[in-house]
């Protein structure tokens, strides 16, 4: 089956952050305390209460003085998660891949110990997180339980310019071509989808990945 | 039977996690539950407007039907102005009602004091009226300068807020012209 996917169309993305609280509202993630470090981007990296984060890239340009990157970094949900191979060495069936291909941390990550830094490690997008409370490791979810009940993951919902898409991967593949297709009139040939086929959080960007976020690519 | 919020979640969160096991087999999902709001036995959806902004989204809060108290809120995908989505501000309503950190007493700091002290309602509502009036009679101006009627005190300003909606608007200007106010703003032209 092919299951469900997202179309994070960035050349779309105005930074409201209006996904990453959705996404703290529905799970019930608590604040947590920041400083201004002088970007919007905050907190400064995911973490076990921040589970989508739009990161915020500048860089001068000749023809508008500066160019933003917008980035709502979540997890992918590979197709052949990486995190899923490394964590069944120590700790069977600790992530799962559930049937819309959601890649799903349960509460056995908590027994993984000293290895939850390798099943980290293992992920090329760097997005799971330890819990330190709990010692579980944290990451989006591709809200399941809201798909199930026919509704679009809670970051889906809120964006209000259509950056964010979800749907069955078929629909969303299309829909990738044809956002490309725009992207590229209008921002030229460096206008990309990021891993297409590997992954099931389809990123748009209208320049090189690696300058809207470290770890945008491998 | 009186259930917290905490407690709610947790039982709709087993019972949910059980529902999602004994569906699929062989799917080991997460035990905790993120599906506050989904179950529309125990939830009551009402339509609401964001209190934040004038472009007045549209919002569902959902309720619990035990306690009265908010479980969830989200875009209202029914509302014309924003069909389903949210800003930052919008996604974030859900704290504004559930919020440890919310004041739920009055608390008053006499003049010169460098503390705060708690007090009623009641004790609050008649201080306000008490120095409503005193200031409003010392800044009262019945003629100006050139001798024209006038009737106006000088001595208040008022401040109004986006976060007010139609009906409150009318109360405020009623209440504030009656008293003889001029100086009404609100925090959007300043």
């Amino acid at each position: 089956m092919a299951g469900k996917s997202f179309l994070i169309d960035t050349t779309k993305c105005t930074a409201c952050r209006g996904c990453q609280i959705a996404c703290k509202e529905w799970n019930k993630l608590p604040a947590g305390e920041t400083k201004q470090t002088g970007t919007f981007q905050n907190p400064p990296d995911l973490n076990a209460s921040t589970y989508r984060l739009v990161r915020f890239q500048e860089y001068p340009s000749e023809k508008n003085y500066m160019v933003w990157y917008f980035f709502t970094e979540a997890c992918r949900h590979c197709m052949s998660p990486p995190c899923k191979t490394e964590a069944d060495k120590y700790v069977k069936d600790c992530i799962t891949v559930d049937k819309n291909g959601g890649v799903q941390f349960n509460e056995k990550t908590k027994e993984l110990g000293a290895n939850a830094e390798k099943v980290k490690a293992g992920c090329p997008y760097n997005i799971p997180r330890l819990n330190e409370a709990t010692k579980a490791l944290v990451k989006c979810h591709m809200c399941y339980m809201r798909v199930d009940a026919g509704l679009l993951p809670a970051c889906v919902k809120s964006c209000p310019t259509g950056a964010l898409n979800f749907g069955e991967r078929d629909d969303i593949l299309k829909l990738a071509q044809t956002r490309l297709a725009e992207a590229k009139k209008k921002f030229g040939d460096k206008a990309e989808l990021i891993n297409p086929d590997e992954v099931r959080a389809i990123f748009l960007v209208a320049d090189t990945p690696a300058k809207y976020c470290e770890f945008a690519t491998y | 039977m009186h259930v917290t919020r905490r407690e709610f979640l947790k039982i709709s969160g087993m019972a949910s996690a059980l529902g999602a096991l004994a569906g699929l087999g062989f799917d080991v999902l997460p035990i905790k539950s993120y599906a506050a709001g989904l179950d529309t036995m125990t939830v009551k959806e009402t339509t609401s407007i964001c209190p934040y902004c004038a472009v007045g989204c549209g919002q569902i809060v959902q309720t619990d039907k035990a306690t009265g108290k908010i479980i969830n809120t989200e875009g209202d995908s029914d509302h014309p102005i924003n069909e389903g989505s949210l800003c930052a501000k919008g996604a974030s309503l859900y704290q504004l009602a559930v919020n440890p950190a919310r004041w739920t007493q009055v608390l008053y700091r006499a003049p010169y004091s460098d503390k705060w002290e708690e007090k009623t309602w009641d004790w609050a509502l008649d201080r306000i009226a008490v120095n409503v009036k005193k200031s409003r009679d010392a800044g009262f101006v019945i003629k100006n300068a050139k001798g024209q009627e006038v009737n106006r005190t000088e001595g208040i300003a008022h401040i109004g807020s986006a976060a007010l909606d139609n009906e409150e608007c009318w109360l405020l200007q009623a209440i504030m012209r009656s008293l003889g106010l001029v100086y009404i703003e609100h925090q959007a032209r300043i």
